[in-house]
Formats: C-alpha cells, sequence, structure tokens
C-alpha cells in the first residue's frame, strides 16, 4: 500500500467506528423503548455511552492534581538484551576503569551507564552494533591472550596495557579511523554521556554546588504532522 | 473555491522570504505566504529540562537525523526528518542537507555571523581566472548591506580591509584580553591579521525573519500566511507563459490544493527552490539550473591552551573574548596550492574542556580537566568552495517524501583545492598558537561532509547570459519575468563568509526591483 493510502484508511477509522457505535445505541426496529415520549414524533434519546457523546466542555477549569512522578532509573533497572553476558561483563569493566567514582560523583556503573549503552546500541543502527560487539570480543580476546584471563578480571595495570595504547585525543564529528580506536574513543565518550546525563549524576552535581547540571533546552514535537502517529 | 489574488506569493519564511514580506508589504503589495511547516511558541514549545528525563538520556535518537550533526536530543524536533523528506546521494560522496520548516525557517537557528562579500568574491574571476564573476559588485550591494546591518543590529568593528569590507555597525571597542592580545602579536609575526567578530545582536535574544522583518510587514495589513502548507509545483498561464500562482499539498490531511498570484517569490531556502523549480520544469533555458553547488568548509580546526590560565589561575583580563581571522590568502601574496582563501573564527574559553581533547581516562582523566579548565583557546575554519558545473542536484524520479514529492539527489564533493586550504587553515593555526605560547591540544585537517555549514548556495546562478545563469541581477528569472529566486541560490561564488547579510541584502534589493517594475507595469 502508497503511504497515502495507508494515510487515508487511518483518517477514516473514526468515520466507520462513529456509524458503528450509532448502530449499537439505536433500538432494533420494532422494538418498544421504555422513554417516556413528549410527543408523536420525538423522543428522548436513551443514555448514549458512545465516547463521542462526552461533553467535556465542563473540565475546562479543571487543574490537574500534580501527581509525584519520576523517571523509570529512579525506580527500575534497565532489562539489557543486546550484547551477550561476556561482552556485557566486558562492557561492565570498561566502565568501572574509564570513569568510576570520583569526588563524589558516581562512577559508570552506579549511573547504569553499561545497561543503558546495551539498549542504546540495540536501536542503533547495523554499523555501531557492529563496532560495539566486535570492540567488546576484540578487547575480551586481547585479555585472553595477554594475561589470560577475560577482560572482566583484569586488574588495573593491566587494563591500563590494553587500553592506553589506542587512546587518542580527536576532534567532534572526526573520531579516530582505525576501528579498534574507533570502538574504545567513542565507547569512552558514550559511557561519559551515559554516567554524566543520568539521574544519580545530576543529584550528586546539584549536591556539589553545580547550577543546572544536563539542563538543556528542550524542544517538544511542534504541531506534529499525521506521520508522527502512525 | 476563492478566486482571491495575491500580489505576490513567498514561498517559505526565514530571512529572505521574511525581507521580500517586509519591503514589498511596506510600499502597499500584498503578500501571501506559504511556508512548509508549523508556527512555533516560544513559551509552549520550548522548556527546561534535565538530559535524564529524554528518552535517550541526551543522546541523539539513534538512526534520526544522520546527517545533521547539529542536533541533540534536546533540538531533534526542530529539523526536518529525514525520513519525512528524504533526499539520495551517491555512497561515498554523502551530503549533509540540514533543514528547519518550523515558520522562520533556519532564521530561528543561525550562528548570527554577519559579513559583506568582498570584490575578492564578487570579482573572484578578475583576481584568479577561476570561475565566473558576479554580475554585481560591492559597490552595487553596499547600501542594501548597511539598511540590513541596521535592522539586524550587527556588532563589529571597522578594520578598513578590502577583503573584510566594513559596514554600518553597533561598534565593538571592547578591549582584547591577554590571550587574545598575545595571539594578534603572533599574527603580526605572520602577517595575518586578526580581527574583532561581527554578529548580528538582533532584538530579543533573536535575529530572526519573525522577530526583525515579518512584524513590519504584518503591521501593514498587507501580510498573509499559511503554515504546514507544503508546495509541489509553481504554476504557468499557459497563454502567457507567466507563472500564476503555486500548487500545494496540506501538510495535516494531504488535501491538494491550487493558489493564484500575480509573483512567485522562492524563498525556500537554497535548495528547496532549486528542487521546486526541477520539479515544476521550470525556469532552465540555460541547463545550469541544479548546477554549481556550492557551500563553505567547515571542521577544520585547533583546541589549544593557555598555560598561564591553568590550575585555577584564568581570570578575564587573560582569557575570554572571541575574534575573526579574515581571508588573507590570495590577496597580495599567492598561496602554492590552493586559490581563494578561508577564514578563521577563533574563540578564548573560560569553559571547561572537552575531555577528547586528552588521551586519557579515569582520575588522571578528570585531574587534567581540573587543571585545564578555563584555558581553552580554539580555531575553527571556514573557507570558500569553488563552483564547479559538475556538483549538482536533479530530481531523483524513485523517490518521493511524505507528501509524494519526488526528491533531490545531490552530487557533490570536495576537492584538492578545499583539502590543501583545509590543510593551510590548520597548519597556520597551530603555527599562531605556538607563537603565542599557547599547548596544543589537538587539530583536525578533515573537512566535514559538504553542507555541513548549512550554507548551500549556487544553483540557481545569477548572471547577465541567460544562456548560462538562471537569474538577472536582480534574482528575477531569465526565463519567466514574474518570477523571482531570493535565497542563497543565486550566489555564483560562496566566498568564506557566512552567507546570510549577502541573502538578506540581495533580497531586499530584489524586493525593490520588483516593487518598481510592477508599478511601472513591467510585471
Amino acid at each position: 500500500m502508497r503511504r497515502r493510502d495507508f494515510v487515508k484508511a487511518i483518517v477514516a477509522v473514526p468515520v466507520t467506528a462513529t456509524s458503528m457505535f450509532g448502530q449499537t445505541t439505536t433500538a432494533p426496529s420494532g422494538e418498544k423503548t421504555s422513554a417516556p415520549q413528549t410527543s408523536s414524533t420525538s423522543t428522548v434519546p436513551p443514555a448514549d455511552t458512545a465516547p463521542r457523546s462526552i461533553d467535556q466542555r465542563g473540565s475546562f477549569g479543571f487543574q490537574s492534581p500534580v501527581i509525584p512522578a519520576t523517571v523509570p532509573d529512579a525506580i527500575a533497572t534497565t532489562e539489557g538484551h543486546f550484547f551477550d553476558a561476556r561482552q556485557m561483563a566486558t562492557l561492565r569493566k570498561l566502565g568501572d576503569i574509564l570513569l568510576p567514582p570520583l569526588n563524589g560523583y558516581p562512577g559508570s556503573a552506579q549511573a547504569s551507564a553499561p545497561e543503558f549503552i546495551d539498549f542504546l546500541i540495540s536501536v542503533s543502527p547495523a554499523e555501531r552494533q557492529h563496532m560495539y560487539r566486535s570492540g567488546l570480543d576484540q578487547l575480551n580476546a586481547d585479555a585472553e591472550k595477554r594475561f589470560a584471563v577475560p577482560f572482566a578480571d583484569v586488574n588495573a595495570e593491566q587494563a591500563d596495557a590494553l587500553l592506553r595504547p589506542w587512546l587518542r585525543v580527536w576532534m567532534r564529528d572526526h573520531p579516530p579511523a582505525e576501528p579498534f580506536a574507533q570502538f574504545i574513543n567513542l565507547a569512552h565518550e558514550d559511557i561519559r554521556t551515559a554516567t554524566m546525563n543520568s539521574q544519580i549524576w545530576s543529584i550528586a552535581a546539584t549536591s556539589a554546588g553545580e547550577r543546572a547540571p544536563g539542563i538543556g533546552l528542550y524542544w517538544s514535537p511542534i504541531d506534529p504532522d499525521i506521520e508522527m502517529y502512525v | 473555491m476563492t478566486e482571491a489574488q495575491a500580489d505576490v506569493l513567498i514561498i517559505g519564511s526565514g530571512h529572505s522570504g521574511g525581507m521580500v514580506a517586509k519591503v514589498l508589504t511596506e510600499k502597499g503589495i500584498s503578500c501571501l505566504m506559504l511556508n512548509a511547516g508549523p508556527i512555533v511558541d516560544f513559551q509552549k514549545d520550548r522548556e527546561l529540562k534535565p538530559a535524564y528525563e529524554l528518552p535517550y538520556r541526551g543522546f541523539k535518537m539513534p538512526g534520526r537525523l544522520e546527517h545533521v550533526f547539529q542536533a541533540t536530543e534536546f533540538n531533534a524536533n526542530t529539523w526536518v526528518d529525514e525520513k519525512e523528506v528524504p533526499y539520495t546521494y551517491d555512497q561515498g560522496n554523502p551530503y549533509n542537507w540540514v533543514r528547519v520548516r518550523l515558520f522562520g525557517g533556519r532564521s530561528l537557528f543561525w550562528s548570527r555571523q554577519s559579513f559583506r562579500l568582498s570584490d575578492y568574491e564578487f570579482k573572484a574571476k578578475d583576481h584568479d581566472g577561476f570561475g565566473d564573476n558576479w554580475p554585481i559588485s560591492l559597490a552595487d550591494l553596499a547600501p542594501y548591506y548597511s539598511r540590513v546591518e541596521e535592522i539586524f543590529r550587527v556588532s563589529g568593528h571597522p578594520d578598513g580591509l578590502p577583503q573584510y569590507p566594513d559596514g554600518n555597525f553597533v561598534v565593538n571597542d571592547s578591549p582584547w584580553s591577554g590571550s587574545m592580545q598575545r595571539f594578534i602579536a603572533a599574527g603580526k609575526k605572520l602577517n595575518v591579521p586578526v580581527c574583532k567578530p561581527r554578529s548580528a545582536m538582533g532584538r530579543d535574544g533573536l535575529a530572526s525573519s519573525i522577530n526583525l522583518l515579518l512584524p513590519d510587514a504584518i503591521a501593514t495589513g498587507k501580510f498573509t500566511a499559511v503554515p504546514n502548507v507544503v508546495v509541489r509545483q509553481i504554476t504557468i498561464d499557459k497563454n502567457s507563459g507567466l507563472a500564476n500562482g503555486a500548487l500545494f499539498v496540506d501538510r495535516h490531511s494531504r488535501r491538494e490544493m491550487s493558489v493564484n498570484a500575480r509573483v512567485v517569490i522562492l524563498a525556500a531556502g537554497c535548495l528547496e527552490s532549486t528542487r521546486l523549480l526541477l520539479n515544476s520544469g521550470l525556469a532552465n533555458s540555460s541547463g545550469v539550473l541544479g548546477h554549481y553547488l556550492i557551500d563553505n568548509v567547515y571542521g577544520p580546526g585547533v583546541v589549544c591552551s593557555v598555560p598561564e590560565a591553568r590550575d585555577g589561575k584564568a581570570t578575564p583580563d587573560l582569557m575570554g573574548g572571541g575574534a575573526l581571522i579574515p581571508r588573507f590568502r590570495n590577496i597580495n601574496t599567492k598561496a602554492k596550492n590552493f586559490i581563494r582563501g578561508y577564514a578563521l573564527n577563533v574563540s578564548s574559553s573560560t569553559r571547561p574542556m572537552d575531555p577528547r581533547n586528552f588521551a586519557a581516562y579515569g582520575a588522571d582523566l578528570q585531574k587534567k580537566l581540573d587543571s585545564y579548565q578555563g584555558s581553552g583557546f580554539s580555531m575553527g575554519m571556514m573557507g570558500e568552495v569553488l563552483s564547479h558545473y559538475k556538483h549538482h542536484v536533479s530530481i531523483d524520479k524513485n523517490v518521493v517524501d511524505a507528501w509524494d514529492i519526488p526528491v533531490l539527489h545531490v552530487e557533490t564533493s570536495y576537492t584538492d583545492n578545499e583539502f590543501n586550504m583545509a590543510r593551510d587553515a590548520v597548519d597556520t593555526g597551530v603555527a599562531m598558537a605556538e607563537a603565542a605560547g599557547f599547548e596544543v591540544l589537538s587539530r583536525n585537517y578533515d573537512p566535514n561532509p559538504p553542507g555541513y555549514s548549512i550554507h548551500e548556495l549556487g544553483t540557481c546562478r545569477m548572471g547577465d547570459d541567460p544562456k548560462t545563469s538562471v537569474l538577472n541581477k536582480w534574482n528575477q528569472s531569465h526565463d519567466i519575468k514574474n518570477l523571482y529566486v531570493v535565497d542563497g541560490s543565486s550566489f555564483v561564488s560562496s566566498g568564506w563568509q557566512n552567507p546570510t547579510m549577502t541573502i538578506l541584502a540581495l533580497s531586499m534589493r530584489a524586493a525593490e526591483h520588483l516593487a518598481e517594475e510592477m508599478r511601472q507595469g513591467n510585471v
């Protein structure tokens, strides 16, 4: 179906639904109604339960209550499913090494950055997914080869020996071209962003006296197109 | 059906559309403006939020706005969605087409750098033999620049450099910080001028069409706008061969409609105006419509640290402020491996440093960030892209947008001239920084993809010869005299400059020409 035809079908739904509701609230032909008749030609219609008939104009003065809402991260953990167990263990260790808790601020683990990145990469383009999976696999393989332990079990000195050769200085939009260096440096950036944009980091930053940590000017969807609804 | 006919139909609401609306309505000419997107309510549509409240924790939604490097999760809803309005390009030659369809267009978000072109751009062929001259000179446009600069309240300092023409400035006599003074001194040793930047201050925090131009049009009572309508085609009167209106599609319902007008002005942005003409099959007797796509090279740059500002010793006297190195290559001397030139935006910052400037992690990285905070000094290149016929856009008949309108195919890339220029810009920046005693932390020689600067230009170029240009020197179609194109598509060369002031001056000039032609009955 061409997209425009699909949109037409969507637009047509309420009309069909209204007709259907109309049929269900109309007494069958010949059936007597119990509603009192005021004349031979007019009747008081039966109570209409169809959504179309609910008049909410009386609620214009209603003030919505302040719901004590919070964000999911405050009360739940992300159920990761993209990386396998070994890749996830490698990513958690990488987060612990690259951004541990420092100076009263949470680290990668406290911000659940690895779990968030699992989600983020699961919905990312295939190229990004490949970079992460192959990068984590190589990091683990390097650890096994050099130190005979998984990356998740390396000590700080071993981790430094594995990571430091791949750290680069780079400018925005121009990450290193070598695949493994690209992974290490982009993963580093992702871990920092996922951690520093977390609620737990914001709480710590506020406690430390930072003003408006992680606050930005957010633009809502503006007069969304029908495309946004389908 | 309504038979009402607008005097002038304006398609697009950004700087150029706003300017022609202001000029024409103030002369008593009624204008109807069509815009593809909605009107922004700055109170309702924006709010301060922490990143952790956003669905992707501040990351750009994966797969969305792939070519909009400027997009974040905070501003993602302001850009045109590439799935809704796609475009195509050859793999290996990506193009970043960065679009805004909100009412006011990209004028809501531009960087506000406000420069005049000089005759090193208008008459570039006379200097180096490449390409074509514009059919106008700085003297033709200077009076219009002055009026535009007054409206936009351009802050700047007169420097007396022919390649950096002075303007009608709100004069910036602020003192240079110590780091800037050292950089200026380093520039003198290398014969590189360092000047005050030039920037539109605007009013109320905006320098846009919707606050500086359209209010004047609205005040005349001669202006009407229709948001959320996507123009599909310019229509032509079969008898006269003149433009007589447009076909458009309601953005929400997809209802097809038509509107009549005496004159049609395209102000939809360079590539959207070009796409509309190509889809309409108009204004292309020259065969150059869609060709000569140009922009500015962005991306190459240098990040440094001022050692004396480290470890909490940054002071307002030492750090802060911006500067502009205007083009200095190929003015009095000849560069060895490129023609034309570039500028460098310079910034001295007291803000935290970007961690990407350090090959470190964990506590070691944090120690460096703490030490270097407030000592940043950076440069970013803005370079001219040469105009080539082969760099062009065409209609991709196999792909349509959300309103079944065929999309653009973009074929362009940078050439050795741009790459060599970029290398020179970075090497020069590094040399100046080192001469000033700064520590160079990072450098990048690679340009961002074409289009990134959001300065697409040139695909409806102006010229005196109808056989080699789409528009005449008044932004008027050679082929259809009641059709004007007033956005950046008329440019013959890009220069290094942000094009906005030139687009505004050209659209003001075009509108006054059109008003006079209408008064005389020629249009």
